[in-house]
């Protein structure tokens, strides 16, 4: 272990893919992921937004290793991902999905599920193993009794306790959560919410949390990344980007989350609908077409992430001039 | 204020039983509502709460294995416990329409978006082709659709999930109803899309005076569009009134509960953890004594075994619950 390097670093990771060709058409590119840059020091929780489509799931997979970057390096504790085994890398990084209903194999009790990560990493004797899934049921708040039932017997929490009990058998340093709480019942999502921040002080964990909830990532961020397109608009300490948003595509994102207070009404909205076709992004800032505050330069250049008052980046020609308020 | 010749949707004591291997399930239990003209209704609740089964038992679309029961139900006067099928599919997408959750399920890969739109427009001889076209054309404008007459020959999978679920509304709206009931309509959607669909149902619920019966689990959702609050918990309405009362003092612990599991920014400091209701739905297969929610209630007594009467006030606010009035406040 490397102590002073972060847990993930990501320098200008790309990820492109091939879509269509055949006998006519031309082979086309898509690029999911356009040179995101990131860093998730020990112990922290990076919270990473944006629509679906933006690229963040993409880069999920990159650093649990399910993709290669095209372009671009992840590194894991200081060390390239790509000179990891299979099974170092597991030890360090281990997800939690959306779907605790098609993440876990229908046709295993909970006891094998949890359990098949240290077999398969050769850790530990059968009886080691036993008591290593037993506390990982009481650490994720199940009873004992739950290591023989099947996931089809147990309701969508438990199952979710489930996921994060097998993430964390192996003692991983990172969990990356890919939107774990969009699948639950509100009262089940806070359950879920507090376990994870539990855990978390407790294992001493960092995070990449996945979420397109705003509110769920203020709770529990200590940084959030806006994504949008591929790109990182927006990037710096949560109380920042989420108290005073220097991207106009943050603002929006902080604007439609809908917080249960009626003397609001809907919050009016200027954010264009139209999505744009990511085989065609829009030349300049990818965002201009839909941007409340969209002027001449933005469809001749991209902004660059740049530091912005208050901390932080933004990718925005307008950061620091105090205009956002718009969107 | 509205009367009594308002009201589109009423709904007394509404049953829904469904035969399974383990007994009887009573997916909805006594369930009695109004809906009335120019009005959003917000029904909210998590899974299995009955909140779906509800709204399709309203529309008389419920599958064949369930049985309905109701003391009354009409619409617009209209009895609709005694009505034959034919006269209920001459309502159903003309004066009483509904829009379920998954745009991509309820439209036909199979079929233009023209065809699917005129559809029902023509089927309840609305009009001839031309005049279909024209009102499509027309309400696609309307819902935000740019280049509406280019889209009437599009097929579903070439539109984007927010916009499917525009054509969905477009096609609830093409007969002008009288009731529109929206079944969870941007759960699938991204939070800048939904806010989009949600501005539109609010500002064709007010242009076209419909009622609106919204079903969603999302509480911020109803805070922010509904006039009025049903607030449901295996099978019953728990809690209801307007959304203003119901959201600054509720009255059931089921509904305090919800909303303390929320995470509020700017109210919930980062860190904090959310309060929780602990425990588990209770299984509504067989008879249930008592109040559904009392294993999970941190207020239970031995009151709460017994059959609970609804209790309510001069402005509307109901609830199903033997606490003082006051248990529930917080000092602010």
């Amino acid at each position: 272990m490397n102590a002073a390097s972060p847990i993930l670093e990501l320098r200008g990771v790309h990820k492109r893919y091939g879509v269509g060709g055949g006998l006519m058409a031309r082979r086309r590119t898509l690029t999911a992921v356009a040179g995101v840059s990131l860093r998730v020091e020990r112990g922290e929780v990076l919270g990473l937004v944006g629509e679906s489509g933006c690229g963040k799931s993409t880069l999920a997979r990159m650093i649990l290793g399910l993709e290669a970057p095209s372009e671009g390096e992840v590194l894991l504790d200081g060390r390239p991902i790509a000179s990891l085994g299979r099974l170092e890398r597991g030890r360090l990084v281990q997800p939690v999905f959306q779907d605790p209903y098609s993440s876990l194999n229908p046709r295993r009790d909970v006891a094998s599920i949890i359990g098949l990560p240290l077999i398969v990493h050769g850790v530990g004797t059968v009886a080691e193993r036993r008591d290593a899934v037993a506390e990982m049921l009481g650490l994720v708040g199940l009873a004992p009794r739950h290591a023989e039932a099947f996931p089809s017997q147990l309701s969508g929490g438990q199952r979710q306790r489930v996921a994060i009990a097998r993430a964390l058998v192996l003692r991983p340093t990172l969990v990356v959560c890919d939107e774990p709480t969009s699948a639950l019942d509100v009262s089940v999502q806070a359950q879920i919410l507090n376990l994870l921040l539990d855990l978390k002080e407790r294992l001493g964990l960092s995070y990449l949390f996945i979420s397109h909830n705003l509110a769920v990532v203020h709770m529990l961020a200590g940084r959030v990344a806006a994504m949008y397109l591929g790109r990182v608009v927006e990037e710096g300490e949560a109380g920042r980007v989420l108290g005073a948003p220097q991207h106009p595509y943050t603002a929006a994102l902080l604007a439609s989350a809908l917080t249960p207070d009626p003397s609001l009404g809907l919050p009016a909205m200027r954010l264009g609908t139209v999505f744009p076709n990511p085989l065609a992004l829009p030349s300049g800032c990818a965002f201009h077409p839909r941007c409340p505050a969209v002027f001449e330069r933005c469809a001749r250049e991209a902004p660059a992430l740049l530091p912005c008052p208050g901390g932080g980046r933004a990718a925005c020609h307008l950061t620091g001039q105090d205009q956002h308020q718009a969107a | 204020m509205s009367g009594a010749g308002d009201i589109v949707l009423d709904v007394q004591n509404l049953e829904v039983d469904i035969p399974t291997p383990g007994g009887m399930l009573h997916a909805v239990r006594g369930v009695s509502l109004t809906a009335r003209r120019g009005e959003t209704l917000c029904i909210v609740g998590e899974s299995g709460c009955g909140k779906s089964l509800t709204s399709l038992a309203l529309m008389g679309l419920l599958p064949a294995i369930a049985a309905r029961r109701a003391e009354r139900l009409s619409f617009a006067g209209e009895d609709l416990l005694r009505a034959p099928a034919s006269r209920l599919r001459a309502l159903r997408g003309d004066r009483m329409a509904m829009i379920f959750q998954d745009p991509m399920t309820c439209l036909n890969p199979s079929l233009t978006i023209g065809d699917q739109l005129t559809e029902t427009f023509l089927r309840h001889g609305k009009g001839n082709r031309r005049s279909a076209r024209d009102r499509a054309v027309a309400l696609l404008e309307r819902v935000g659709i740019a280049g509406a007459a280019g889209r009437l020959g599009q097929y579903p999978h070439q539109l984007s999930g927010g916009l499917r679920q525009r054509v969905v509304i477009a096609m609830a709206l093409m007969c002008g109803p009288d009731l529109l009931l929206a079944d969870e309509p941007t759960t699938a959607l991204d939070a800048t899309i939904q806010l989009g669909i949600l501005q539109l149902l609010a500002e064709l619920q007010r242009e076209m005076r419909m009622a609106l019966v919204l079903v969603t689990h999302d509480l911020g959702i109803v805070a922010r569009i509904a006039d009025r609050v049903a607030v449901m918990y295996a099978g019953e309405v728990v809690e209801e009134g307007s959304a203003a009362v119901v959201f600054d003092a509720p009255r059931h612990p089921y509904t305090r509960g919800l909303m303390d599991c929320i995470p509020q920014p700017g109210r919930t400091p980062p860190g904090t953890r959310l309060g929780t209701i602990p425990g588990l739905v209770p299984s509504l297969v067989g008879d249930m004594q008592g109040c559904a929610f009392r294993g999970r209630c941190p207020h239970a007594m031995p009151a709460c075994t017994e059959p609970v009467a609804v209790r309510g006030d001069a402005e509307g606010h109901a609830w199903r619950c033997v606490l003082p009035e006051n248990a529930l406040e917080r000092a602010a």
